[in-house]
């Protein structure tokens, strides 16, 4: 019954009408609800971003995070949010239309989707992509609304040394789900644990490898690093493929949108595996969206009583990884709303909208911030119902956006992103660190090294600093407590037993045959 | 703390038995990061009794660094791996240039001038701009962030060259 009332309580957030008076309307007020509005911003920003190919998610956020600075917190949560499931709302239309994903998570939804799109069947293909991203996002959504309360509980009984060990068990599973070398994944977190020392220590206020620079003493910026390493390193990588991409799309008209009653039986119990699979990867920290559609795609192909039917437009390829990544990029809140833990880049991105709005990230917020977490729960849903409409009655300018250029997108990201990062503190300072960074997130990528465990690190830094100490300081230097706690050993039992795990070679292949997918 | 990529292919210093460059040079370059945090923060306060000092924390982070970043390196002598990639000038230095032709000029010139400006610096990083449109699409650009950022979203900023408001 609690669920319910809470829930009601974040409806009511969400639908909050506020009487808008700008200047400009002389004395005039406007009704509006902000909070619809920033969903519907939000939902149409991620469908775009989805759309567009050379510009993911997280640089999406990255940049729009110092514009949130103006905003109310739970207004802008929202909006951030609906970005991050939008866009996977978004990469499924371009991957069946054209071939393109837009983004990562929708790599898989092209093998399938776009055959069957080429068969003449694009309308039921978007279909069923929306209907399993819609009826995935509405299970996530009571799914966070009912984890929420009990995670929360065992959250605040934990002390510093379980903190410090789960902390440590999610960096780990991060490295581990993640795409490339587990070596290099773990130092881009530690050298983002060493970034977060830089500027002024909490407790002993000493000015930590600052050089006297004043635009260091209160550390580097999350939102200057981020925009960096993503927004402008991303657009440079981009430049250096020189090329216009190939967008040759589909000229036929989408004749008919319903799916056929073979389609529904066929891809039901697809949705429905693909929506167990998403919610459960998008709780454990690391893959989140990109490694549940992936999961998601392999799991169906094994299971199929004729596997050969995939790649060729089995409307199962479609409907299970789209189930899955909308499934995962909202679960993945799960741990961000009751651990304080970001489970991934786009999660550790929203804490740092929240630390610009002063919201320290942990268990503590569902009871301190009611409005904030309910409000953003109840969104989720109402983003949802919002992006069906999006998406699929309006697909066709969707489509049209394809054709913008990127030699007229790249120059408008870049100077868009420096206003933004500009406005923050309004220090130029700040603009050429950002510049800087993207020069560094340039360099990283050309070696292999993967920026988003980078971010993860940086965000937990402090955290983890913090946490340590305290441990440290009640177990009198007593390194042991660590493993003498039982719930902390465990965990650091899990994390040390996953990290010999993933440097096996026989579960490397495994891992490595779950991204191979795409390029079949 | 920011290493700028290195233009020339480094291939052809490194001697024969590094066998994979990509992560010989990205090993070296995080334990080149490694020892600049540890001597940054040499002078910061270490542990007193049981308890952590401001130095701590950074000097472990950048200790496991080190040896992550060692690691890194040597695997790039024990295996085969690929090539340093190739590097591009273009767009890296346009890109860039507007980045800090942006952040110079927003004080002195106001939005409306450094924003504008910035777009067409970055529009030289492609070889494909074509400069008609890319002056008009930057004009509207300009035009749209001159309206959200200071009205919409209640930034303030300055927007017009100083010796002009003067």
């Amino acid at each position: 019954m609690e669920l319910f009332a809470n829930l009601a309580h974040g409806f009511g957030v969400v639908f909050q009408i506020t009487w808008w008076s700008p200047s400009w309307l002389f004395g005039l007020s406007v009704p509006i609800s902000i909070n619809i509005l920033m969903c519907l911003i939000g939902a149409l920003v991620g469908t775009l971003v989805g759309v567009l190919p050379g510009i993911g998610t997280i640089a999406t956020v990255a940049m729009l995070l110092p514009i949130t600075f103006g905003l109310p917190p739970v207004g802008a949560l929202i909006m951030l949010a609906g970005i991050y499931y939008g866009a996977q709302y978004g990469g499924s239309t371009t991957s069946i239309l054209v071939n393109i994903p837009g983004e990562a998570t929708s790599v898989v939804t092209a093998l399938d989707g776009h055959q069957m799109a080429k068969q003449g069947r694009a309308g039921p293909a978007l279909a069923i992509a929306a209907i399993g991203s819609f009826f995935a996002g509405c299970v996530a959504t009571v799914l966070i609304a009912v984890l929420g309360a009990p995670l929360t509980k065992l959250a605040l009984a934990f002390g510093p040394a379980e903190y410090f060990s789960l902390m440590v068990l999610g960096l780990i599973f991060a490295v581990v789900l993640a795409k490339g070398s587990v070596l290099k994944a773990i130092a881009m977190i530690v050298l983002g644990l060493l970034l977060s020392m830089v500027g002024s220590d909490i407790e002993t206020g000493a000015s930590r490898m600052a050089f006297n620079v004043p635009e260091l003493a209160d550390g580097l910026g999350f939102a200057t690093v981020a925009m960096g390493v993503f927004g402008f390193a991303e657009i440079i990588r981009n430049l250096d493929h020189g090329a216009e991409m190939d967008r040759n799309l589909v000229q036929q008209k989408i004749a008919g949108l319903m799916p056929t009653r073979k389609d529904l039986v066929d891809s039901t119990p697809a949705i429905l595996r693909g929506t167990v699979l998403g919610s459960i990867l998008g709780i454990l920290p690391g893959g989140g969206a990109v490694i549940a559609s992936f999961a998601a795609y392999t799991l169906e192909k094994k299971l199929a009583k004729d596997p050969s039917r995939f790649g060729r437009g089995a409307i199962e390829g479609v409907a299970s990884p789209e189930s899955a990544n909308n499934a995962a990029a909202q679960t993945s809140f799960i741990p961000l709303l009751t651990l304080g833990i970001p489970p991934n880049a786009v999660m550790a991105l929203m804490v740092g909208a929240m630390t610009i709005h002063g919201i320290v990230p942990g268990p503590q917020v569902m009871q301190k911030q009611p409005d904030l977490v309910w409000g953003m729960i109840a969104s989720m849903w109402i983003g949802n119902l919002m992006l069906i409409i999006i998406n699929l009655p309006l697909v066709g300018i969707w489509v049209r956006l394809l054709r913008v250029p990127y030699r007229l997108m790249f120059p408008s990201i870049v100077v868009f992103c420096a206003i933004g990062i500009y406005s923050v503190n309004n220090a130029p300072v700040d603009v050429v660190l950002a510049g800087a960074f993207g020069l560094v997130g340039y360099w990283l990528i050309k070696h292999d090294f993967e920026p988003a465990p980078l971010l993860l690190g940086m965000v937990l830094g402090p955290l983890m600093e913090e946490n340590l100490r305290r441990a440290l300081l009640i177990s009198r230097g007593d390194w042991s407590v660590f493993l003498s706690r039982p719930l902390s050993a465990v965990l650091l039992a899990i994390a040390a037993g996953l990290l010999v795990l993933a440097v096996l070679p026989a579960l490397r292949a495994k891992r490595d045959e779950v991204f191979v997918e795409s390029e079949g | 703390m920011s290493d700028t990529p290195s233009e020339a292919p480094v291939k052809s210093i490194l001697p024969e038995w590094v066998r994979g460059p990509q992560d010989f040079i990205g090993g070296l370059a995080m334990v080149a990061v490694a020892l600049f945090a540890l001597w940054a923060s040499s002078d910061l306060q270490g542990m007193h009794g049981f308890s952590f000092g401001a130095g701590t924390a950074p000097r472990m982070f950048a200790v496991l660094l080190l040896l992550l970043g060692a690691a890194v390196a040597l695997m790039g002598v024990l295996k085969d791996g690929p090539d340093i990639a190739a590097y591009s000038w273009r767009g890296p230095l346009f890109v860039s240039a507007a980045i800090v032709f942006f952040a110079v000029g927003i004080r002195p010139l106001g939005l409306v001038v450094s924003a504008f400006a910035a777009f067409l610096i970055a529009a030289l990083g492609s070889h494909e701009t074509k400069w008609i449109e890319a002056i008009i699409v930057g004009a509207c650009l300009t035009l749209g962030c001159a309206l959200l950022f200071p009205y919409v979203l209640g930034l303030p900023m300055p927007m017009f060259p100083r010796f002009l408001i003067q």
